[in-house]
């Protein structure tokens, strides 16, 4: 079977700084797998392993996304394709799906695709419904647990973890899985892998390579604001000599603050 | 603040997402238990059970070979990537760290430099798949520095040495399947009379006691080792009758470039735990970050994190030419170790009372660090190196077998 992977690299935090066009300014900050990312990573390598074949992951973006591709691959994906195209830089997330639909045509005999239910910075949520749309395919989202992925009998069974309740579905191969938290426990990337992702060849692909056209990706959403987070609230000391008198005005700062 | 930034003269992107790795692993698996593990073992009635699983973990990430070619079965990476190990693991506890430095830097990096192909197949790849686990016995209860000083008796009889004695203070003294030992066969020619063998848990007449009581280091397992009439096949030799002097000082060279790599990593702990807590805590209506001499003894932390990290890459770059490095070796060692106490000291004295509880971690690092100024050479031992090599009294000489140097398409084969 060939599973893909979509990722994305996020900050690690949402420390980021917004800049006077309202752009976002992520600099100084670590850069990550965005952490759904990482759960679907993990289940397609596990799928992989159970049905043989193989796993490709792709990112859409600059040379500083090769970072997230090489972990990738340190984690045991097969192969990786950064798809960096400067025409490609600001289309928002449905014209990111185009954009993954058409790397699912090219590579052309994909099984299923995962990626993470929502990036953890823009967090629209959207890329994944979107490929799925643009392919034709089912989309099953907030995969809590796969049951049965049969790329043979072209069938997929999972649990989909919804606010209170779960439901488990059934679709037919291909198809997009979308993944949640606590799906798998990610692998770290393995020594002897680290060192041949750094060696990897990572192929470049181009809007041209992809046959698209980029006035037609341009993004349908402007931002007009962005607010930065807040800023953490301080934390206050509890001071006192016991550990007794130290709970007990914990407790007198709970119950004011009608915590409990 | 990233303080391993802009050592790209020294690391890779390899050894970033190394070091990432090592991160995880240690922040997830061991962090949120080491002050339940770190109080288990003060007891003297601790099973400490918690050891076995953490090293088969350890094993199965592939970090007990790290440095180790891929056909011994280690993960091929050169000797820079063991001190970022060390120091990833004792940025969160020292017991990780000693369990490198004894298994890999003392034990199995002596096999690889002196060890027979044989003695490779069967004792180093299974240890460093991190099937098989390993220590290093050198101290005696009356020989630590002076190591000429030590008891151990190994006598020839046909295939066999015999081997007696007790060595002390042996990290994984109830762990490890794999000894070290070194012994004298001759002691009528002092130095040049000992030789090094490697001993397996299971032979007749091997015994270990834990020891209970330690100061530091309490989530690991240290004790004796008693040998009485074992019986050491000739083949378990490691180099020539005589040698074992110099193996076991070679081996040092190993151990304390893990010891002092380790200290760097602690002293990062101290340093991020002081950054912490001085921008939470606020007396006399500011952040205590704030005060002048808060920042002097976190600027002191920085010096002291930065000068020990140049001098451990110094002697892993040197490592990895495969030149000799006894005196950036020691002075690593001596550095980092003594200013990992200092820092973890000042750690604590920034969190005023609450450094004093185990409450917040600095003061099992202050215990766990005082260990360090003593095993693996003493600071009082790494001074007087110091003056010889500066007087010309002493010098890296050469020996017959060197540490292989670090060689990326033959350690991948």
């Amino acid at each position: 079977m060939h599973a893909v992977v979509f990722i994305k690299q996020v900050p690690q935090q949402n420390s980021v700084k917004i800049t006077p066009d309202k752009q976002i300014d992520a600099s100084g900050i670590e850069p990550i797998i965005s952490l759904f990312d990482e759960y679907a990573i993990e289940e397609a390598l596990l799928q992989v392993e159970k049905n043989g074949g193989k796993v490709t992951v792709v990112t859409i973006g600059g040379e500083e996304q090769i970072d997230a591709l090489r972990k990738a691959l340190a984690m045991g994906a097969d192969q990786a394709i950064l798809v960096n195209d400067p025409a490609l830089r600001n289309i928002g997330s449905l014209g990111a799906a185009k954009v993954g639909a058409a790397v699912v045509r090219k590579l052309g005999d994909v099984d299923v695709v995962f990626c993470g239910k929502q990036s953890t910075d823009d967090e629209t949520a959207v890329f994944g419904p979107a490929v799925a749309r643009y392919l034709d395919m089912p989309v099953l989202s907030y995969v809590y647990k796969v049951h049965e992925l049969d790329p043979g009998a072209k069938r997929v069974v999972v649990d989909r973890a919804m606010e209170t309740t779960t439901e488990t579905v059934e679709a037919t191969l291909p198809a997009v899985l979308t993944t949640v938290k606590d799906l798998n426990q990610p692998r770290y990337p393995s020594l002897l892998k680290i060192k041949k992702a750094q060696k990897a060849d990572i192929p470049r692909w181009t809007a041209a390579d992809l046959g698209l056209n980029t006035a037609e990706l341009a993004p349908k959403v402007t931002y007009l604001d962005r607010v930065p987070p807040p800023p953490r609230p301080k934390g206050s000391m509890i001071d006192g000599g016991s550990a007794q008198e130290k709970a007990r005005k914990l407790v007198d700062v709970l119950v004011n603050a009608q915590v409990i | 603040m990233d303080f391993t930034a802009n050592y790209d003269m020294f690391l890779t992107e390899e050894h970033e997402m190394l070091r990432q790795t090592v991160r995880q692993f240690a922040e997830r698996e061991v962090q949120p238990f080491i002050r339940d593990w770190d109080r288990e073992g003060a007891k003297d009635e601790s099973d400490m059970a918690h050891v076995r699983p953490v090293l088969k973990r350890m094993g199965e990430l592939g970090l007990l070979g790290i440095c180790i070619p891929e056909r011994y079965g280690g993960a091929g990476m050169d000797y820079l990537s063991l001190a970022i190990v060390c120091e990833e693991l004792e940025r969160i506890d020292t017991f990780l760290r000693v369990v490198i430095s004894v298994h890999t830097g003392l034990n199995s990096l002596a096999i690889f430099q002196w060890g027979s192909d044989e003695q490779k197949q069967k004792y180093l790849v299974p240890q460093a798949q991190g099937v098989k686990l390993a220590g290093y016995c050198l101290t005696e209860p009356n020989a630590g520095t002076d190591v000429a000083g030590m008891q151990s008796t190994a006598r020839r009889e046909g295939d066999y040495y015999i081997l007696n004695g007790e060595k002390t203070w042996i990290s994984l003294a109830d762990v490890a399947d794999h000894f070290l030992v070194v012994a004298y066969t001759d002691r009528s020619k002092e130095r040049r009379g000992m030789t090094a063998f490697i001993v397996e848990r299971t032979f007749e007449g091997v015994e270990t006691h834990a020891i209970h009581g330690k100061l530091g280091v309490r989530a690991g397992n240290t004790g004796s080792v008693v040998f009485n009439n074992v019986r050491v096949p000739v083949a378990n030799r490691l180099g020539e009758e005589g040698e074992g002097f110099k193996i076991a000082m070679s081996a040092l060279d190993n151990g304390r470039y893990t010891v002092a790599a380790g200290a760097t990593g602690l002293i990062q702990a101290a340093l991020e735990a002081s950054i912490r807590y001085a921008k939470e805590r606020e007396t006399f209506g500011q952040p205590i970050a704030q005060h002048q001499l808060v920042k002097r003894m976190v600027s002191h932390m920085v010096r002291k994190l930065d000068t020990s990290r140049l001098l451990v890459y110094r002697a892993g770059w040197m490592k990895n030419q495969g030149r000799r490095n006894s005196r950036e070796t020691t002075l690593a060692k001596w550095h980092a170790t003594v200013s990992s106490f200092e820092a973890a000291d000042d750690a604590i004295q920034v969190h005023g009372a609450y450094g004093f509880s185990d409450e917040y971690p600095v003061e099992r690092m202050l215990r766990n660090a005082r260990g360090a100024v003593i095993y693996e050479g003493t600071r009082e031992l790494q001074e007087l190196l110091q003056a010889d090599f500066a007087f010309g009294f002493r010098e890296n000489n050469l020996l017959r077998r060197e540490l292989p140097a670090y060689d990326p398409a033959e350690w991948s084969e």
